[in-house]
């Protein structure tokens, strides 16, 4: 069988402290294991040493000419994914929080055939990660889920999970269409509703090592309420 | 409808309709979002020289007054406009999106060679 094409994209918006130590953990993942994990990091607009590191280490990046927020980022991603052929793009994130140990659980059920999207879940056998995020969040989350179920009857436990692999349909959904803001949960529910199959895997993460949550707001309902409506919308929003 | 109210609107809608030309004249706005402040214009201009037709539409929307009822016009005016300039600005945000994106992957392409 032909071997597939991966690309890992990484939003990266001044994470000068942890965006080599992820790079080479991926590279010197692709050496003990064999793989051919591509890298491309999607500099949303940094203010810090991002782009100079990115530059000195001779790694493939985009550096986005003005911020654009992690959704615009990630789009980036899908697209240089798309017009690049890959067959499986994987979101992962910058600031160490991800494992590149469990990517290939990402990739094996999109590989099999068994999935189109996979997402990388802390909830599923929640022994696997002792991160687990803090209750306010597990509580936002499962809201979520709940309100993703309403809508599509089916169960997401991980909705906000930045670590989300893709096949070539779904790069080519996201590369023409993918929301700016609150996109994780939101692209799920989307693709759940075109009827593609998701799957979630268990995987382990880690505390940040450094820089900050794109969702800062999670203590703010603000963002409880614009994400649950806009779950809905998609709900109501007729797809063919 | 008062006399002092009909002049008030008079004068407001004749500043209005100035304002408009200028910004018109120093290019600010195109004609067609120029058309709508005039229009504005004409219809106050309406409103205070023929106020009975205000009685008639005070009395038929149970305002209770007059110039409640202008109130309420321009509130609800300035309620629509606002829908059709966030309409607009997320028109806007969305290209503006995507040409962040492709003029970064381009100059990324032309910077490669």
């Amino acid at each position: 069988m032909k071997k597939k094409k991966i690309l890992i994209v990484i939003p990266a918006y001044n994470e000068e402290e942890s965006i080599l130590k992820v790079y080479q953990s991926i590279v010197s993942y692709n050496e003990k294991n064999k793989t051919n994990y591509d890298v491309l990091v999607i500099n949303d607009g940094s203010t810090d040493q991002t782009e100079q590191i990115l530059l000195d280490h001779h790694i493939t990046y985009v550096t986005l000419v003005h911020n654009l927020g992690i959704g615009g980022a990630v789009q980036t991603g899908y697209k240089y994914a798309y017009e690049h052929g890959y067959d499986i793009a994987i979101q992962f994130d910058g600031d160490g929080q991800h494992n590149i140990e469990f990517v290939s659980a990402l990739v094996e059920p999109i590989v099999s055939g068994k999935a189109n999207f996979v997402i990388g879940s802390r909830f599923i056998d929640k022994s696997m990660s002792k991160f687990q995020s803090t209750k306010a969040r597990q509580i936002g989350i499962r809201l979520i889920s709940l309100m993703m179920k309403l809508v599509t009857h089916k169960r997401i436990y991980d909705t906000t999970s930045g670590m989300r692999a893709s096949d070539t349909q779904i790069i080519k959904e996201f590369a023409h269409n993918y929301p700016l803001e609150y996109p994780e949960p939101i692209t799920t529910t989307e693709i759940l509703k075109k009827g593609y199959q998701v799957m979630e895997v268990p995987v382990a993460m880690n505390e940040r090592k450094g820089g900050i949550s794109s969702i800062r707001s999670w203590k703010n309902a603000y963002y409880m309420i614009n994400v649950l409506l806009s779950i809905l919308m998609v709900g109501v929003r007729r797809y063919k | 409808m008062t006399w002092t109210l009909r002049i008030s609107l008079l004068l407001f809608a004749i500043v209005l309709g100035v304002v408009t030309t200028i910004v018109l004249r120093k290019g600010r706005i195109p004609i067609k979002y120029s058309l709508l402040w005039y229009f504005c214009s004409v219809i106050i201009v309406l409103v205070a020289i023929i106020p009975f037709a205000m009685d008639f539409f005070a009395d038929l929307l149970g305002f209770a007054t007059i110039s409640n009822l202008i109130i309420g016009i321009l509130i609800t005016l300035l309620l629509f406009l606002t829908m059709a300039l966030t309409i607009i600005t997320s028109g806007q945000k969305k290209k503006i999106t995507l040409l962040i994106q492709e003029v970064s992957m381009l100059k990324n392409e032309v910077h490669k060679k």
